[in-house]
């Protein structure tokens, strides 16, 4: 698969999400699938950030270390990350009188990379136009450089800034002629890129959070109660800003106990609920994770994943905490753990978080990470027809309701443990949700007896969601030498890796876990008995998904490939790790 | 007063359960707990028609004893569940109980945004002036040189001023009750629960196991009616006065009340052409125009 690179670069405040997303949106309408991934720092201005766009016209989900084209806004950028640009690239920055130090400037030559200064101020200066048409000015640059055609450009310039009047898009417009201009009067040589494949200009670019919040509002949820918190943040922007066109209660918390409360209480209530957080406020909701196993309500917790202990790396990503939410909270209760990995199950596993919520009564903690959360992804657009909406053994039927008994909630002789659910304000036999160990129908009851036959009838939904959940996704030889096994976002770049050449023909797999706990083995062990080398791929110290397995059905995956530098697996980096494979 | 006995609207026994009550003799929570029920009665509610939500305490062992949807959640915890829940669906009047321990210590917090978001709810306080069920420890709402379990000099800490501390939040609503007067409390619940945000009724109550000195007969003693002495709910000023001004009697009764305040949910704009509740809209959504903006 042929991909370039491209990375702007930048003090955060300065328009390089504006410069990186302009071209994103340009990149996939002109034909191109487009990864883009965001760097950043826990500040609002200054310090140094990053967006960075991997383009090719086949599908690609991954970022290169090296990019093509280095595009800085400052010269932190030309300091830090020279380095990255990959032979026979380009450089394009707007810092006046810049020049690398002597031995930058034979390794650039040596690797006969192009430095292109833009003498943004003086252009705008003598076109009269206002600052802010700088980043314009460098847009155009940027996509002249990619031998990119100035329509399309100007296209999306118009339905960006259409609303703000003709004359404001004839400047842009301007703008966009002076920096096709510059470039190809400077005699540089834009980048040959792979030819298009027009089908992804109809395809979405948005990020994982969009996604989620996506395929939470399909899957029916009414409310979303949130804290701020990175990576989680977006989520919360997403759903909020969109509550008047999908008229969802929404509720920016005062902490992430009431966010997880009052979520909990919306369930009780009968609608469908959602709230999200990452490490840290997960942490303050696990005591209310505990009452909703114990009053078997449905809850549904978006945990989105960055570097801890405490405040650790706030704006980068890692997959540190699967074991945090397969074992957060006291007592033993059900509960299933999901994991996202893209845009794509972002939307497709949100409606089934609701729909296992309801059916086993219980809460459900979605895993996602900074990375999938703020990555933007080339998207076909969703099939809006196929998510299921299944609310398990909820009644709402007055003639079933008038036969209940307050016995009936917690009727601990029903199969699997799913005893009928029904709502505050309909017309049936009342009965006691009861954080309290509880008799059949919530009252308190702290016999031996009566202790034991709840646990088992709660513990049964877990035996009985275990058989329910399907297996985990074998993708490529399906009898391979090498299995690979991974979860949350390193799939993508696996997925990336074994779609390249070097790895085409060779028998081998990835075994994709989606959902994560209570852990299916039997198709992980059929596969081991077969493989020849099975390596396990994790965000993480610890390998948390390989020791989960280990405790699961006893396999010890002893290669190991673990990363948890707050940096997601970059393409060209996992290559390298899983090249000496072939061999 | 008045007590419906028609047949098929709600009585005192629609309420009833055979779970056998486990508080103290002399405990306040009984007059509360027949209060609320006469309340309710009188409102006209079945039990199927109103949510009953407990926090941990004694007062929380009466979640199982009352024949209602009842919830009984985490200590310092039951304001953002009942909060959660009536914005789910407004249509059902949701009551949330807590004690001083959970109310002004564990969950204070939740106090603070509960009364500043005006949620459409009631929430009473059975304030008794200690942690009765983890055997008489000091709350914050304990007189600081009462000796108490865990505190034997008395606590160190000043008491919680909590009536200027509500007050200073910009209530919509405060009342006063004592657990003796279950004619009052009738009064107060009723007008309460009628409220359009939220609604914090104190109700001081005796812990004739562990409090020695707001006993019963003390209480008693101490309360006046300030609505039977011509005191105007609607003057915040003089409510606030009367409520904090303890020193020679307690006013009870309702002393704060602010109608032209919307709820958190009226707040809600995209809510307010909506004649449904979240509760009853839960179907698959079409996304379709939410996706537009990304191609």
């Amino acid at each position: 698969m042929k991909r370039i690179s491209l990375k702007v670069t930048g003090a955060q405040g300065q328009g390089v999400n504006s410069v990186g997303e302009i071209c994103g949106k340009g990149l996939k309408h002109a034909g191109y699938c487009v990864f883009g991934y965001r760097e950043y720092m826990s500040l609002i201005k200054g310090g140094h950030s990053g967006y960075q766009l991997d383009v090719s016209p086949e599908k690609l989900e991954s970022s290169e270390t090296t990019v093509d084209i280095l595009v800085n806004f400052n010269h932190h950028g030309l300091m830090q990350n020279w380095q990255e640009v990959k032979k026979g690239g380009i450089i394009l920055h707007q810092t006046p009188m810049w020049e690398f130090p002597s031995e930058q400037q034979k390794w650039l030559k040596d690797n006969d990379i192009t430095v292109v200064y833009l003498p943004v101020e003086d252009i705008l200066k003598k076109m009269k136009a206002p600052n802010i048409l700088g980043n314009v000015l460098i847009t155009s640059a940027v996509w002249t450089l990619l031998g990119q055609d100035d329509d399309v450009l100007k296209e999306l310039v118009r339905k960006q800034f259409g609303h703000k009047g003709e004359e404001i898009v004839q400047m842009n417009f301007r703008c966009i002629d002076e920096g096709t201009a510059f470039i190809r009067d400077d005699s540089v040589q834009p980048l040959t890129l792979p030819a298009p494949d027009l089908k992804w200009a109809n395809h979405m670019y948005l990020t994982g959070s969009e996604a989620m919040g996506l395929g939470i509002i399909h899957g029916g949820c009414r409310m979303y109660v949130g804290y701020p918190m990175t990576p989680s943040s977006p989520l919360l922007s997403y759903i909020a800003d969109k509550q008047n066109e999908t008229e969802m209660v929404i509720k920016q918390a005062e902490d992430e106990i009431t966010a997880v409360q009052m979520m909990s209480g919306a369930m009780h209530m009968g609608t469908r609920a959602a709230t999200g957080t990452s490490g840290g406020g997960f942490d303050l909701m696990t005591e209310s994770l505990s009452l909703n196993g114990i009053i078997e309500n449905p809850a549904v917790i978006v945990l989105a994943q960055r570097p801890g202990p405490a405040t650790g790396l706030p704006t980068w990503t890692c997959q540190g905490d699967l074991l945090l939410a397969v074992g957060a909270a006291h007592g033993e209760f059900p509960r299933l753990v999901i994991s996202v990995s893209d845009s794509q199950d972002s939307f497709d596993l949100m409606p089934e978080a609701f729909n296992y919520a309801d059916e086993y009564q219980t809460p459900v903690i979605v895993l996602t990470d900074k990375h999938i959360a703020e990555a933007l992804y080339t998207q076909v657009p969703y099939d809006v027809t196929k998510a299921e909406i299944r609310r398990g053994n909820l009644v709402t039927d007055p003639k079933k309701l008038a036969k209940l008994k307050s016995a009936d909630r917690y009727d601990p002789t029903v199969k699997d443990g799913i005893s009928p659910r029904w709502l505050p304000g309909t017309e049936a036999d009342v009965y006691c949700a009861q954080g309290d160990e509880h008799d059949a129908e919530g009252n308190v009851d702290e016999s031996a007896s009566n202790a034991i036959a709840q646990m088992q009838k709660r513990m049964a939904k877990m035996t009985a969601l275990h058989n329910a959940l399907p297996e985990p996704d074998l993708i490529g030889d399906s009898n391979p030498d090498i299995l690979l096994v991974c979860w949350g976002s390193t799939r993508s770049v696996v997925d990336d890796v074994l779609k390249s050449e070097e790895f085409a023909g060779a028998s081998i797999a990835y075994l994709h876990y989606s959902f994560l706990w209570p852990l299916k083995t039997e198709k992980l062990l059929q596969l081991v008995s077969k493989a020849k080398k099975i390596v396990l791929i994790e965000g993480n110290y610890n390998g948390q998904l390989g020791k989960l397995i280990r405790q699961e059905c006893g396999l010890n995956i002893e290669e190991r490939i673990l990363k948890y530098d707050g940096r997601p697996f970059f393409y060209d980096e996992l290559h390298r790790a899983l090249t000496p494979l072939l061999s | 007063m008045r007590i419906p006995l028609q047949t098929g609207g709600p009585n005192m026994h629609s309420y009833y359960t055979d779970t056998p009550c486990t508080w103290c003799d002399g405990c306040g929570d009984y007059g509360i707990w027949t209060a609320m029920k006469r309340a309710l009665v009188e409102l006209g509610y079945h039990p199927w028609q109103i949510l009953l939500c407990y926090d941990v305490g004694c007062h929380g062992n009466g979640a199982d004893k009352t024949r209602a949807y009842t919830f009984h959640g985490l200590h310092g915890r039951v304001l953002p569940f009942a909060a959660g829940a009536s914005l789910a669906n407004p249509n059902v009047p949701v009551i949330a109980f807590g004690g001083d321990g959970a109310s002004f210590s564990e969950g204070v917090g939740h106090m603070v945004h509960s009364v500043r978001s005006n949620y459409p709810m009631t929430f009473v306080l059975h304030n008794n002036a200690n942690y009765g069920l983890t055997t008489g420890q000091a709350s914050s709402l304990t007189w600081q040189d009462q000796p108490m379990n865990s505190s034997p000099n008395g606590i160190p800490e000043r008491t919680l001023p909590s009536m200027d501390f509500i007050f200073s939040l910009e209530p919509t609503f405060v009342a006063r009750g004592f657990s003796g007067n279950i004619e009052q409390m009738v009064r107060i619940f009723k007008t309460a629960l009628q409220h359009r945000g939220f609604a914090y009724v104190d109700i001081l109550q005796a812990c004739p196991t562990y409090n020695h000195l707001a006993t019963h007969d003390w209480l008693l003693s101490h309360v006046y009616d300030a609505n039977s002495e011509g005191h105007d709910p609607s003057n915040f000023e003089e409510a606030r006065r009367i409520a904090v001004d303890t020193t020679d009697r307690i006013s009870t009764g309702i002393l704060y009340q602010n109608e032209d305040i919307p709820s958190f949910y009226e707040r809600l704009i995209p809510r307010q052409q909506r004649k449904t509740t979240a509760v009853e809209e839960v179907e698959r959504t079409d996304v379709s125009e939410l996706m537009k903006e990304f191609v």
